[in-house]
């Protein structure tokens, strides 16, 4: 059974695999979503989301087609989502990192560790205090990753323009 | 030292306006690029992308 759950700011479905988060009041019918994939996202359904209707592989490439932040993804094993590069634009690291916060990851208090990713991003996991554009935010057990290259659109955050731009370092 | 009562252990990641990242507290630095890791206690990243001294910041975002 896919299972649409509630959380605070839209609805999420998975299929064991990866999550796709709903955002509905983000969302501005741009419609690529069920053009493009109806199998998956019906809107004459309840729930209009259905996580068997097609492959990961499909269900990944046009929640990445949404323009806005109403569809985003996310791998359910936690690892996997370090490696996600900007090319996938509507992971939820780029679109809505505060979701990141409220990933329901481990509590066990394991050190914080701070990546320097090859030719890419800083990335900190573990729990820490972070301050940015004057604001203070508690990170609990997530991970955050941080724009080393400089032209990121989403400073402080990696959006994944390292790769665009060749940056090495 | 704004909050002196505060926990030192506790890592605390700050993103300078115009300037580098400082880390300071209990961490442990993967450097992936260079293939080293340290404790180093505070650092101060490069975020501008210009440093010649990679992953740390040397000053060449005000240039």
């Amino acid at each position: 059974m896919d299972k649409a759950k509630q959380f605070s700011g839209g609805r999420k479905y998975t299929n064991g695999e990866i999550t796709v988060y709903w955002k509905p009041d983000a969302c501005i019918h741009a419609t690529y979503c069920f053009r493009e994939l109806i199998e998956v996202f019906d809107p004459g359904k309840r729930p209009w989301v259905d996580m068997k209707g097609a492959s990961t592989d499909r269900i990944i490439k046009v929640v990445n087609m949404c323009p806005t932040e109403a569809l985003t993804w996310k791998w359910n094993d936690d690892e996997r989502n370090l490696a996600v590069g900007a090319d996938q634009t509507n992971h939820i690291k780029f679109r809505r990192p505060e979701l990141i916060e409220k990933a329901e990851l481990q509590g066990n208090e394991s050190p914080v560790t701070v990546k320097i990713m090859a030719d890419g991003p800083i990335v900190i996991k573990g729990s820490f205090e972070l301050i940015y554009d004057g604001n203070k935010k508690e990170v609990v057990d997530s991970l955050v990753s941080i724009c080393r290259c400089g032209v990121s659109d989403l400073q402080p955050f990696c959006d994944g323009q390292h790769r665009r731009i060749g940056f090495t370092g | 030292m704004r909050d002196n009562k505060e926990d030192k252990s506790k890592v605390r990641v700050e993103v300078e306006d115009w300037g580098p990242l400082k880390i300071s507290g209990n961490f442990i630095l993967k450097d992936l690029q260079r293939d080293n890791e340290s404790t180093p206690g505070e650092v101060l990243l490069c975020r501008c992308g210009k440093t010649l001294t990679q992953p740390y910041c040397d000053g060449s975002h005000k240039k």
